[in-house]
């Protein structure tokens, strides 16, 4: 059975589990108008039922899921030719995914060896095993779980606690997976640095004023020397960020006080959608409007100055990522200057002050710990920021301050590391990784002050 | 029925002064299309200290802000009628509102400190109007500003604390001591202790007998025990309508009207 024809049957199940259990219930204390009789509302018995029929059904899926290519793929290689399994980890797994393809249909049996031909073949009848067994077996499970509670209910069964414990335990594993989800990619990637940094020293990565990650094929090969020294994108990043959040923050806050203090009702209701369209743009657009518009722009406008501007140029994308991130930046400082008590505004209009400087002195004062708050998040939404820089802001690592040049960033360098074939363990592959590393801390520290600033300013205003 | 009710909600007392600071005739205010008090006419004497009293709802804070025209700030608030101080028409177009508000202070019902250090506070009028030429001028501004409000002895120590870490009852008085450090003729309290516990509004009381000396104060009340003890005159307020004014012993003693009777028996309220 397939495995989501499988689920459809267990819900269907469960169904029929309700029903059972709520009518087990009314029924043995002798119908619907004495249900006062049980502890709980007829319908938790139905449910506790519904829970235990699908609940742990459900798990066997889930872990035949989980298992079965390992469970199949032993099974297969157990089988196989005594001087196929000697071969070493690589070669063997290079067999089993022609084994694979050929069970997929991905090649035709004649362009494989015998011995490869009958190893799919044996795939292919454990893999139809397995899948009737394991269907056997949750329906079995479901059944049975879903029998055994339907025998237990007795109208002095706390139905209502059972089904809350279960709940709290369902959001509990929720919770877990989100958190062990983090976890897991978060030692990935330092374990993957831990790889680069033996092969290149932490010192030569993090002083390094050269990043040249193509590693020489031929020994006579120029302009490949595999230098990783990562401060050319440090800088690249921080003078992309700077430039975006030197338009963000001013033209941001700026329309968050108008809006928040002096615009009328109306032009609220129609500004405040207008701001959250342009937050909703892909960045992927932004990225070509960065790239077709704005740095076409950008030269032009140079050449009639006399200057020269790259073609790819920092301040195109600096300029561009600034206008993604006004909306963040104003929708969170609306929120803080609105969060501010009219009160305050009270007591200094009271003292005969004007609303500019009521804004200026109270307002903007009082919501100055939570703006602070919003540009910071803001800055690691520039840092982090990736499309708009792989199309605006070109890939070659200069060291520079000159915003009319190409730079590039950490994320930039991700990608092209990433893409293309590579293997896994060459260094270029593995500095992926240690950048993704750094990228992690900064935004991480970055967000970790943050939410205590805006946490703080929260307090004050309870 | 129509007549009965019109003379029902006619003003009984002497609604005149013979010296007033503050002269409101004939004063309506809505809130939009809904009314929130009607035809109120109230003088108010200099040096006195008058109480405002009645149920929640009925207008007293409205009146207040009428005043100094803080309504002015809330969208929809409309003001009709003259109000004068000083025999000058607040309402004139030429009236420059911030020069009134620096005349007319107030004390808000819940203490409303800036997020700023003590001494911040209260300089904070002295600075917007320039009331100060330089510092030493603006520390004695704000010294005799905080002695005046009886807060000086504790906090000398710590001006440069926030305001919002004093207790409620000091950071009540260091909005008195803001409000004061302007040298208004009159200070509007608007329920000033009804967020403060009973010995720190003791204090505040005492306080507001002393500032009598020097200010005209006009103080809206929950509580007729206090409009008892602070104030020379009352107003009773009932559904947007001034009711009863009076001498405050009068008022307590022997009201005349049958609706102030009610509200101080605690028939409603
Ligand atoms: N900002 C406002 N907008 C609309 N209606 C208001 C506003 N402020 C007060 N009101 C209404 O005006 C009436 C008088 O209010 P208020 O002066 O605050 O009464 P009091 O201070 O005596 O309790 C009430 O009915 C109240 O609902
Ligand atoms: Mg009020």
């Amino acid at each position: 059975m397939q495995t989501s024809t499988l689920i459809l049957v267990l819900l269907a199940l469960s169904a029929v589990a309700y029903q059972l259990g709520r009518g087990r219930a009314l029924q043995l204390v002798g119908g619907p108008r004495r249900r006062r009789d049980l502890h709980s509302l007829p319908a938790y018995y139905g449910l506790l039922t519904a829970v235990w029929c699908g609940l742990p059904a459900l798990v066997v899926v889930a872990g035949w899921q989980l298992l079965d290519d390992r469970i199949l793929t032993a099974l297969v290689v157990d089988e196989m030719p005594a001087g196929t399994r000697a071969l070493p980890p690589g070669e063997l797994s290079l067999v089993l995914n022609d084994v694979r393809n050929l069970v997929a249909g991905n090649v035709a049996a004649e362009s494989v060896t015998p011995a490869v031909a009958a190893a799919a073949q044996r795939w292919r009848r454990l893999d139809a095993l397995g899948h009737l067994g394991a269907s056997g077996l949750t329906l079995a499970v479901a059944l049975a779980g879903g029998w055994l509670a339907w025998r237990r209910i007795t109208p002095r069964l706390p139905a209502r606690n059972h089904v809350e414990r279960i709940a709290e335990r369902v959001l509990l594993g929720c919770s877990l997976i989100a958190i062990l989800t983090t976890i897991g990619i978060v030692l990935s990637v330092l374990w993957e640095s831990i790889q680069f940094f033996r092969l290149v020293p932490v010192s030569e990565f993090v002083f390094g004023t050269q990043w040249s990650p193509q590693l020489a094929i031929r020994a006579d090969q120029v302009g490949s020397s595999g230098a990783f020294g990562a401060v050319p994108l440090f800088a690249g990043t921080l003078l992309i960020s700077a430039i975006a959040m030197l338009i963000a923050v001013p033209v941001g806050l700026f329309a968050a006080i108008y809006l928040a203090e002096y615009a009328s009702r109306r032009f609220r209701t129609l500004a405040k959608p207008v701001l959250e369209v342009l937050a909703g743009i892909p960045t992927v657009v932004y990225g070509f409007f960065a790239a077709l518009t704005v740095a076409p722009l950008l030269r032009l406008t140079g050449e009639r100055l006399g200057l020269e501007v790259a073609a790819e140029s920092a301040l195109a994308a600096g300029l561009v990522m600034g206008i993604m991130i006004i909306p963040f930046v104003s929708s969170l400082a609306d929120d803080m200057i609105t969060a501010v008590p009219q009160s305050l505004r009270d007591g200094s209009y009271g003292l005969g002050a004007t609303r500019s400087e009521t804004i200026r002195r109270v307002v903007l004062r009082a919501a100055l710990p939570g703006i602070v708050g919003g540009v910071l998040l803001a800055i690691s939404r520039a840092v982090g920021e990736t499309m708009i820089v792989v199309m605006a802001a070109g890939l070659s690592a200069n060291l520079t301050a000159n915003p009319l040049e190409a730079v590039t960033t950490v994320t930039v360098q991700i990608v092209t590391l990433l893409v293309g074939d590579q293997e896994f363990d060459s260094p270029k592959t593995l500095a992926a990784f240690a950048l993704g590393l750094v990228l992690f801390l900064v935004t991480l520290a970055l967000n970790i002050v943050a939410l205590q600033v805006v946490r703080r300013y929260r307090e004050q205003y309870e | 029925m129509d007549l009965e009710r019109q003379q029902q909600r006619q003003t009984v007392g002497d609604i005149t002064v013979p010296d007033p600071v503050i002269c409101c005739r004939g004063v309506n205010v809505r809130y939009g299309d809904k009314p929130a008090i009607r035809d109120v006419s109230l003088d108010i004497a200099h040096h006195e200290v008058i109480a405002m009293i009645g149920p929640s709802g009925c207008g007293k804070s409205t009146l207040l802000r009428c005043l100094n025209r803080l309504n002015d700030t809330i969208p929809g608030a409309v003001v009709t009628g003259t109000i004068t101080l000083d025999g000058q028409d607040i309402y004139d177009r030429q009236q420059d509102v911030v020069q009134l508000r620096a005349r007319v202070g107030m004390v808000f019902q819940k203490p409303n400190p800036f997020p700023k250090s003590v001494y911040e506070n209260v300089a904070y009028g002295p600075r917007i109007h320039g009331l100060a030429a330089g510092r030493a001028e603006l520390d004695e501004i704000v010294q005799t500003s905080l002695q005046r409000a009886g807060l000086w002895d504790e906090v000398k120590d710590r001006l440069n604390q926030p305001g919002t870490a004093l207790s409620g009852g000091q950071q009540q008085r260091l909005c008195i001591a803001r409000t004061i450090a302007v040298s208004p003729e009159v200070i509007l309290m608007d329920e000033p202790c009804s967020a403060l516990d009973p010995i720190a509004t003791a204090r505040i009381e005492d306080l507001i007998d002393e500032l009598r000396q020097n200010f005209t104060i006009c103080i809206v009340t929950h509580s007729m025990q206090q409009a008892a003890r602070v104030s020379q005159r009352t107003a009773y307020f009932h559904l947007g309508d001034l009711i009863e004014v009076g001498p405050t012993e009068r008022i307590f003693t022997n009201p005349r009207h049958r609706l102030t009777e009610d509200y101080l028996t605690g028939r409603f309220g």
